[in-house]
């Protein structure tokens, strides 16, 4: 296998691109203007594509409304029908908004998007309530009609078991791995370089309120979640952290990798390879590692972090994609930032995992 | 009809395919395009948005569509389901919490209509990492056996970091594809 053309977003391809940017548009017109040959209209002249697509949201909202209504009214025969009829109302909603998607200013889509989300919410409410027992099954038809209920004794047993839909598999059987879970209150202390693969393996540390940790050595990947308070300080992670609704934390680290999820008035002390990034967060900073333990330098060293790279500053935000500063993030003032932190007298105290 | 039998026409005569490269974010679907290309795999910042690779791969010419997986952009992976050929769906197989999301996610996908035909590889990723989960244990959590009878799909445990287990993957989809749109061969 070798690279051929690569094709990035910007550079010019040459004609094979602009023939396959081609084709894609003709197909996408094609389809469109099939599938929305009643509110086609909408994107005429003198309307700017935003009011365009406001006015045909409204519409196809109103119809899934009015749908969803005539869901609750209609009688248990017709139930499927209408609910079809619903279902296919808020899928046109979807479309319209994904086709627009590009052209929307952030506010009109996530607005667009909460109403779709509340509308197929309504839809799944009514439908449970319509169809309580829809298990799909191969009987035979003529049994079910000829029986009128009267007795309940004769009555239940035809009636098929509850159950169906796909039963999830459960997660609980799966051991976890290496980590700290739902403590309180507690200092808590990992080195893994005496854990025999403790480097070739994950971490996570889950459920933690108002702890300090402390984790020395190297691991492949790290994964946090629920942490309420806490104080957590990270050799080296060759790979990529995943962190999930934290709160009023500070985190020392540094990694290939960071994704920051749902955070809150947290402080993060990265290095990192590439660029971190944001999602759902408010109040987070971010200021350079400070971090030292007996051992670190080979520990980043192994780990291809041993370079500044100055991107714990480069932080993108996906729910701001623009040009300006997020408001969601800051940089900690130099005055405020923590000194360099040395963990090398933390020890582990046995209790673990 | 006239815009679709161009369309094949071109396809026929290139050879081409056109991948998608799903799944959610932190699972590896950048590093797997990268790897497979030969490139440097060791500054990769999550996708904001998404990139394209042309890939030649035997005989064929793979256009693999690598999108981006954090929330706030799954919605756009619709934009990209046209015309589809092959599904690459990457999990990250040591992520245990988030299996459940994952199969929400996947089965949102595969009810689309216009990915109907599109077979379906599922990457178990990360393979390389202790305790991580082994393909049939994620082909389990995922429930793939529903697909058994409505579409050609196989999981396949691969290393984006090693390398290892991505060019069996490929090998699958590219025979499997084939097989199908270029059935003269």
């Amino acid at each position: 296998m070798e690279p051929e053309t690569d094709q990035p977003k910007t550079g010019g391809g040459g004609g094979h691109r602009k023939h396959l940017a081609m084709l894609e548009r003709l197909s996408k017109r094609s389809s469109a203007s099939s599938s929305n040959a009643g509110a086609g209209a909408g994107a005429g002249a003198g309307t700017s594509p935003v009011d365009a697509f406001l006015a045909r949201f409204a519409g196809a909202k109103l119809a899934a409304e009015s749908a969803l209504s005539a869901c609750r009214a209609s009688s248990p025969e017709d139930a499927a029908a209408s609910l079809a009829a619903a279902g296919a109302a808020i899928d046109d909603i979807d479309r319209l908004v994904a086709e627009a998607s590009h052209a929307l200013p952030p506010y009109e889509l996530r607005a667009a998007l909460a109403a779709a989300a509340d509308l197929r919410a309504a839809h799944r409410a009514a439908a449970a309530e319509l169809r309580p027992k829809k298990s799909f099954s191969f009987r035979n038809k003529s049994r079910a009609p000829k029986n009128p209920p009267q007795d309940p004794a004769t009555a239940l047993p035809p009636q098929p078991p509850p159950p169906p839909e796909l039963p999830n598999p459960s997660l609980d059987p799966i051991l976890p791995g290496l980590g700290f879970r739902g403590r309180s209150g507690a200092t808590l202390v990992k080195d893994l370089r005496r854990v025999s693969n403790g480097k070739d393996g994950d971490f996570t540390l889950a459920d933690l309120v108002s702890c300090e940790v402390y984790l020395k050595g190297k691991c492949r990947a790290l994964y946090i979640h629920r942490l309420r308070g806490c104080r957590v300080f990270v050799g080296a992670v060759l790979g990529s952290v995943l962190i999930e609704d934290v709160e009023g934390c500070t985190f020392v680290m540094a990694a290939h990798q960071i994704r920051i999820h749902e955070a809150r008035a947290t402080d993060f002390y990265l290095r990192v390879r590439s660029r971190p990034i944001i999602e759902d967060c408010s109040g987070v900073r971010f200021a350079p590692h400070a971090l030292s333990y007996e051992g670190i330098e080979e520990d980043l060293r192994e780990s291809g972090l041993e370079e500044e790279t100055g991107n714990w500053a480069n932080v993108d935000d996906f729910k701001w994609l623009r040009a300006v500063q997020s408001p969601n993030w800051c940089l900690v003032p130099e005055e405020e930032r923590l000194q360099a932190v040395d963990i090398s007298e933390a020890r582990e105290q046995g209790d673990d995992t | 009809m006239g815009l679709l039998s161009i369309i094949r026409k071109i396809k026929r005569k290139e050879k081409e395919m056109r991948i998608l490269m799903v799944g959610l974010d932190n699972s590896g679907k950048t590093t797997i395009v990268l790897k497979i290309n030969g490139e440097d795999i060791s500054v990769i910042s999550p996708t904001l948005g998404f990139n394209i690779k042309t890939v030649k791969y035997q005989k064929y010419s793979l256009n693999i569509w690598d999108v981006g997986g954090q929330k706030t952009i799954r919605s756009y992976w619709r934009n990209y389901f046209e015309q589809t050929d092959g599904l690459v769906w990457v999990v990250d197989s040591s992520d245990i919490r988030r299996l459940d999301d994952c199969r929400a996610e996947l089965h949102n996908l595969l009810k689309e209509e216009r990915l109907a035909g599109a077979s379906l590889l599922v990457f178990a990723n990360k393979q390389d990492i202790q305790g991580a989960l082994k393909p049939d244990e994620i082909a389990k959590v995922l429930n793939l056996e529903v697909m058994d009878r409505s579409r050609h799909w196989k999981i396949v445990g691969c290393s984006a970091y090693t390398g290892e287990g991505l060019l069996d993957g490929f090998d699958w989809l590219v025979q499997d594809v084939a097989s199908r749109i270029y059935i003269l061969d």
